[in-house]
């Protein structure tokens, strides 16, 4: 990165490649997911060969994407490109296709904090993405990719990202079916923790509703299905007892939350049987969740009293709402994101500052020693500590102001030139820069 | 003492307009800074209210509760109150913007139509017949707020039947706890009014005073037994969802006819001045 500011301007140089859900398919995207020592291999290759002094790695399912600090290359994507056909064996460049984007700062930057934030996810705002950025962080420090900046700029992008959890609602909402049936079920049984929930269905759809019931609280399963045998074999992971479909009249007063989902093209709840179920469990609330295409429950159970049934429709209008709040929260966390950059890099500016105001101090005390030397012979003995007192409290008043102002560069826009201009006046020159650099 | 009644009357007015204000935030964004704010704004105003009523008993020397204005101001800090318990009780922020207007509304009209400072006059009626009355007051504003959940629930209710998922649904609490706050608010007016009755009966007793002919005492102790018989289905007979909230309510109604057939159609001693 180059900047008006100057010569003396600290050089983050730090770039993002990488590719995502957006540029590439999920086949190539699967492809490139790494190991830890996969990635291990990759941080030592952008160190060793790159010259980089800092590099993180992260590597989900939905991205993978190579984070460097200082590195001297040319052509960055070319390098990473080849860097993981040398360690998954897949020729980006050759397919013809373009799958990564490069990002120099700010832009790498900002593009870290979306990341972090759940801005740039497949889902909008979603929660696992900021964990996957800690433990990239963890992993790069304990492979010793991490240094002093990369460890600030995580910390700002998972300060970010917190706050965009907490000061707005980017976070907020079910935004898959089966998560939106938990919502639904909180949202009329509040505390799901004493709740029974009978499973109907053994297949994917309802393994992932148990596991996310199982999240919020729900300890007690049952798992009704055609096939015995894969009623215990989901049973078992969620400590469910296993019934046949017969056997479900049986189970429903039981029940507080029913989610259905076989393949039936018959309703496998009929309103007589939830009726019976009513008077039993003296009408307490009963929750149908029905996720099945063509629907498991029948219609007319809907329309018995506290009796309430969601179909995949409903589910899915709650999924939609969410998706548009979260869109339209969207201003507020880039609002946050930005002023997380201006804080880190008036941080990253300070760095600068430091060794000039230690440069220009020395510069003046420097001075006047010599001057002291070459003039000492002048006076009394007795009056060389006056003497030196004088002079050291002329050049501390003398400094006081402009060391005060050059303290606080960072912190004003126009700080960055004004150290380069002090180090110009004054001949600040060429060995302090390596100093700076040194400190960096 | 006095001094400070006339500033407490135009205070308290402003102070729940900024609660409400806060409250309608909170229920219009989940992330505003109203669900801050809006609790310590209703806070402080139900503090000063107390004072404000506090005040106006030590220079009126009985409980400030002589006309219809003085009720509406004593029904307005019972409901908020009611309300700050309820809050506290369930964590929910977003349902003061449907009872703290009223409250609001009362203290308005109170303010401005009350007198603000009154002289000091000989007590109306024994201080224990005064406390009956205030124990009834607190005991409306509960029944009033458990009304309000009630209605609540029902929409809310209505919304998640017909499949209509909207604003309404996503910043309403859970339904289960609309139905435990409705009836929480019954149980705290049940107690009050069942203390303000029997006081009511000591007093007349020894006032000699005729209850038997009193539709006021008849339709208030009917009301007092349907709210009675909708808290103990809620938690004896498990009664949930509509029906219970429908008995609820119709133990409110009769207890709002109880004071409009006493205030409007007959002449007794419970009739405001």
């Amino acid at each position: 990165m180059s900047t008006a500011a100057g010569a003396m301007t600290p050089e983050l140089e730090f770039f993002c490649v990488g590719l995502n859900h957006e540029t590439s398919p999920l086949e190539i995207r699967d492809a490139l997911v790494l190991s830890d020592e996969e990635v291990g291999r990759a941080i030592r290759a952008l160190r060793e060969r790159a010259g980089a002094s800092e590099a993180l790695v992260i590597s989900t399912c939905n991205r993978t994407e190579v984070y460097a600090r200082g590195a001297e290359l040319p052509n960055p994507p070319a390098f990473v490109a080849a860097l993981l056909q040398e360690i998954k064996g897949l020729d980006l460049i050759g397919s013809g296709k373009s799958y990564l984007y490069t990002y120099r700062e700010p832009d790498s930057i900002r593009h870290l904090f979306r990341v972090a934030c759940g801005l740039d996810s497949q889902i909008l705002g979603e929660p696992q993405i900021t964990g996957q950025v800690k433990d990239s962080l963890t992993l790069a420090g304990k492979l010793g990719g991490s240094g002093p900046v990369m460890e600030r700029l995580l910390d700002a992008a998972l300060r970010c990202a917190k706050r965009a959890r907490t000061e707005t609602g980017i976070g907020r909402g079910p935004v898959s079916s089966a998560y939106a049936a938990v919502n639904l079920a909180t949202k009329v049984l509040g505390s799901l923790a004493d709740k029974k929930v009978l499973l109907i269905g053994a297949g994917e759809m309802a393994g992932l509703a148990a596991c996310h019931f199982m999240e919020a609280g729900v300890a007690q399963f049952m798992v009704a299905n055609r096939s015995k045998e894969r009623a215990e074999k989901l049973g078992a992971t969620i400590a469910a007892r296993a019934i046949s479909l017969e056997a479900i009249p049986v189970a429903l007063p039981g029940a507080d939350i029913v989610v259905s989902a076989t393949s039936s093209n018959e309703p496998v709840v009929r309103e007589a049987m939830v009726r019976n179920a009513m008077k039993i469990r003296k009408n307490r609330p009963l929750l149908f969740l029905d996720l099945a295409v063509p629907r498991d429950v029948e219609p007319q159970v809907s329309k018995l009293p506290n009796v309430f049934v969601h179909d995949l429709d409903a589910l899915g209008q709650l999924v939609a709402q969410s998706l548009a709040q979260r869109r339209a929260e969207v201003p507020k966390v880039e609002a946050i994101i930005e002023s997380e950059m201006a804080r880190f890099l008036r941080w990253h500016r300070s760095l600068a500052v430091k060794p000039t105001v230690t440069a220009f101090r020395t510069h003046f005390e420097d001075i006047a020693k010599e001057e002291l030397d070459r003039h000492r012979g002048r006076f009394r003995p007795e009056d060389h500590a006056a003497l030196e007192a004088l002079v050291h409290g002329i050049v501390q008043k003398l400094l006081h102001r402009p060391t005060t102002r050059l303290s606080r560069a960072d912190d004003e826009s126009e700080g960055i030139a004004r150290v380069d201009a002090v180090r110009d006046l004054f001949g600040i020159g060429q060995e302090d820069s390596d100093a700076d650099r040194d400190a960096r | 003492m006095q001094p400070l009644i006339p500033l407490l009357t135009t205070t308290l007015p402003a102070l729940y307009a900024l609660s409400v204000a806060a409250y309608g935030r909170a229920y219009a964004d989940e992330t505003s800074s109203g669900g801050r704010w809006g609790p310590v704004a209703l806070r402080v105003a139900v503090l000063l209210h107390v004072i404000y009523l506090s005040a106006r008993g030590v220079t009126e020397g009985h409980l400030p509760l002589a006309s219809a204005y003085d009720f509406l101001s004593a029904t307005a800090l019972s409901l908020a109150a009611v309300y700050i318990y309820l809050e506290l009780r369930q964590g929910v922020r977003t349902t003061g913007i449907f009872v703290l207007p009223l409250v609001f509304l009362m203290q308005v009209i109170s303010s401005a139509y009350g007198n603000t400072v009154p002289a000091r006059q000989p007590p109306l009626f024994p201080f224990w017949f005064e406390l009956h009355t205030m124990t009834a007051v607190l005991g409306y504003g509960a029944f009033f707020v458990s009304a309000i959940y009630g209605v609540l629930f029902l929409l809310l209710y209505r919304e998640i039947k017909a499949n209509r998922l909207s604003f309404f649904f996503r910043r309403m609490p859970p339904l289960e706890t609309l139905g435990r706050m409705n009836v929480s608010a019954a149980s705290a007016g049940l107690v009050l009014l069942g203390l303000a009755i029997l006081m009511g009966i000591g007093w007349a007793r020894l006032a000699h005073v005729e209850l038997a002919r009193d539709p006021k005492t008849w339709l208030t102790v009917g009301a007092w037994v349907l709210l009675g018989f909708a808290v103990l289905a809620y938690h004896r007979l498990g009664w949930r969802g509509p029906r219970a909230v429908y008995a609820s309510l119709a133990g409110f109604t009769t207890l709002l006819l109880s004071r409009v057939v006493t205030d409007l159609f007959v002449r007794s001693f419970h009739t405001w001045r």
